[in-house]
């Protein structure tokens, strides 16, 4: 009906009609079915959790799928209120009956009545609680004040339970006493089930914490043993081979993994021209060093980005070795040296046709607002410089134009 | 200078890694002693006496077996050996690691930084600068110091001993060093000589070493890379 025999046929490996029919056949034996099904229901959805975090084997995850099954339809009932609601029903019955009998001096053995009524007020005060702290919980619809609310209705009426029995406590002599702790019991109980939540919190909370150390601990001897291999290999097989090209791209893989895991994802220009780079370098047989300074407002889709990348890839494919890529900037202004020691080209006689240096850098950084800058470094190689300053304000000529 | 070998120790706890810097530097380098831990490096640098000691920043201490590197392993070599051995300076090798450890190492007086993934030829000319009395710098350290400094932002010192910030002259030769220029390259660029731009990288390695600025660390904790 709620899913209940369908998650424990799928649990047991029955088939469905047998599972259904054995409800039905236990039911006229003192509706032993019937109670089992309840107590099914009730009991199997926040057994859940526990069943995800151990996750232990097939049946663990039979039995979150069968609590699956039968999560919808037990969250729709108020069953926290329906419990109270009879808890109250009933104390009231109960202290009308206390009243009554009490006021004509009947000692409690001649009453069973209220004497259930007290088992009975509790047991319902308890469970109404305790679904509330144990079930409601975890439902987003409901949440931590749904469960206080309940709880302190809870309360109250076990209060006035007590209360009334107290009341009565002369009348009912030593026996009352002893009932009196009844309701008490069930405060308690209604509270422990706080200390439940808070004891399953915890236990989450250091497995967690245990996690978090086997990553640390991870970290370091990969840190120690691999990145120390891969710092080897690309140290001993010459800068721009395939072999040290691919140490080195897992090196920045797995260095990425163990440092930047927590970080997020962030697209500033540094991080933005350090993954340009590390794509590169699979490509071409180049090392890129990406080296920033200050923090640059740029973001990493502008103009600046898309001609430093264009540099980046100038460099990678005309001049290969050892790439120089610096980045730095502040609030309003940003600066982007790229620098290879390959051959060095002239602008000039760089044909017409050819667009990379013309178009993508300096006509997009012209038309950006910034200047770009190619010029032979002072010991062969390229250096081009990209300038972008923001805030209206003029492309103040590039500081390094001193020696053309 | 180049007449006599320079006398190195390497300290690093992979022996796979000793072994490959050791048949990588060149003939002017004379290995004199290896250490895998900072306890018996301290004990080695004492017995050899070596002009310049390369040291992994991350070292076990030696004290135990201790599964997770102890970060202060090279910090704790140089406090522990330099008293004793003035003369040694240190050279920190990282696979380019957390900037907070190698800000520590040269706090802690090392006189410059390379990644390990640097050649054999690389290593070598730095034991030769180090051994000279020069800095080394990285792009990567040079950048580092660019913003640790305030330089990025525009922050100038007025006058030359102030240790929090770093004169107009400083910057710029930083500022080439993170670009990629070696420093011949700067002087060629700067119109000065390479030993006035050694001067300014050994002047802005001092700062480095004595400034309070609390950039240095909150700069290195916040970026866990350099």
């Amino acid at each position: 009906m709620s899913g209940v025999s369908a998650g424990l046929a799928r649990h047991l490996g029955w088939p469905l009609w047998v599972v259904r029919a054995l409800f039905i056949a236990l039911t006229p034996l003192w509706g032993a079915g019937a109670l089992l099904y309840a107590w099914l229901w009730v009991f199997v959805p926040w057994e859940d959790p526990r069943a995800a975090t151990e996750a232990a084997g097939a049946d663990a995850a039979d039995a979150v799928e069968a609590a699956r099954v039968r999560d919808v339809p037990t969250r729709r009932v108020p069953v926290a209120w329906i419990l109270t609601g009879a808890a109250i029903v009933v104390v009231l019955m109960t202290v009308t009956a206390i009243a009554l009998f009490g006021a004509n001096g009947v000692v409690w053995t001649s009453t069973p009545g209220w004497v259930g009524g007290v088992f009975l007020a509790t047991a319902l005060a308890v469970s109404a609680g305790m679904w509330a702290t144990l079930v409601d919980r975890d439902d987003p619809a409901r949440g931590p004040r749904h469960e206080n609310i309940v709880r302190i209705v809870v309360t109250v009426v076990l209060v006035v339970l007590l209360l009334a029995q107290l009341s009565m406590l002369r009348q009912t002599g030593v026996a009352g006493f002893v009932f009196a702790l009844v309701p008490i019991v069930g405060l308690l109980l209604v509270y422990s089930s706080i200390l439940v939540g808070r004891w399953r919190e915890l236990t989450g909370e250091r497995v967690r914490r245990i996690r978090e150390e086997q990553r640390a601990e991870m970290a370091a001897h990969l840190h120690d043993s691999v990145l120390q291999t891969l710092a080897l290999i690309q140290n001993r097989a010459g800068a721009s081979t395939e072999v040290a090209r691919l140490a080195r791209a897992q090196e920045r893989e797995l260095r990425a993994w163990l440092y930047d895991g927590d970080a997020p994802a962030d697209s500033d220009l540094p991080t933005d021209l350090r993954d340009y780079a590390a794509a590169l370098e699979l490509d071409y047989p180049v090392r890129i060093d990406v080296v920033s300074a200050g923090l640059p407002a740029e973001r990493a889709s502008g103009e600046v980005a898309a001609a430093s990348r264009e540099a980046m890839l100038n460099a990678a494919r005309h001049a290969g070795g050892d790439v120089s890529v610096y980045i730095e900037g502040n609030a309003n202004a940003v600066d982007v040296y790229v620098r290879d020691r390959g051959p060095g080209f002239d602008l000039a006689d760089v044909p017409d046709d050819r667009l990379g240096i013309r178009q993508s850098i300096l006509g997009r950084m012209r038309r950006a607002g910034g200047s770009a800058t190619v010029r032979r470094g002072a010991s062969g190689g390229t250096e081009v410089h990209l300038r972008f300053v923001d805030a209206g304000g003029p492309a103040s000529p590039s500081t390094e134009v001193r020696r053309g | 200078m180049a007449d006599a070998p320079v006398r190195v120790v390497i300290v690093d706890d992979h022996s796979i890694f000793r072994s490959g810097l050791r048949a990588d530097l060149d003939a002017s380098i004379d290995v004199v002693g290896e250490a895998a831990d900072a306890a018996s490096a301290i004990e080695v640098i004492q017995a050899t006496r070596p002009d310049v000691v390369l040291l992994d920043v991350h070292l076990p201490s030696g004290r135990g077996a201790a599964s997770a590197p102890d970060a202060a392993g090279g910090e704790a070599v140089i406090r522990g050996a330099s008293p004793v051995v003035p003369a040694t300076r240190f050279l920190a090798l990282s696979v380019s690691d957390a900037a907070e450890d190698v800000v520590r190492v040269i706090r802690a007086g090392a006189r410059g930084y390379i990644t390990k993934g640097s050649s054999g030829a690389e290593v070598s000319r730095a034991v030769h600068a180090v051994a000279e009395g020069d800095a080394v710098f990285s792009p990567r350290l040079a950048g580092f110091v660019l913003d640790a400094f305030g330089a990025a932002v525009g922050e100038t010192a007025a006058t030359s001993d102030e240790l929090d910030r770093l004169s107009a002259r400083e910057q710029e030769v930083m500022r080439l060093i993170a670009r990629g220029y070696a420093y011949k390259e700067v002087a060629a660029e700067l119109f000065i000589s390479t030993k006035t731009v050694e001067s300014h990288v050994s002047a802005v390695l001092r700062k480095l070493q004595l400034s309070s600025r609390y950039e240095l660390t909150a700069w290195a904790s916040e970026r866990r890379l350099l």
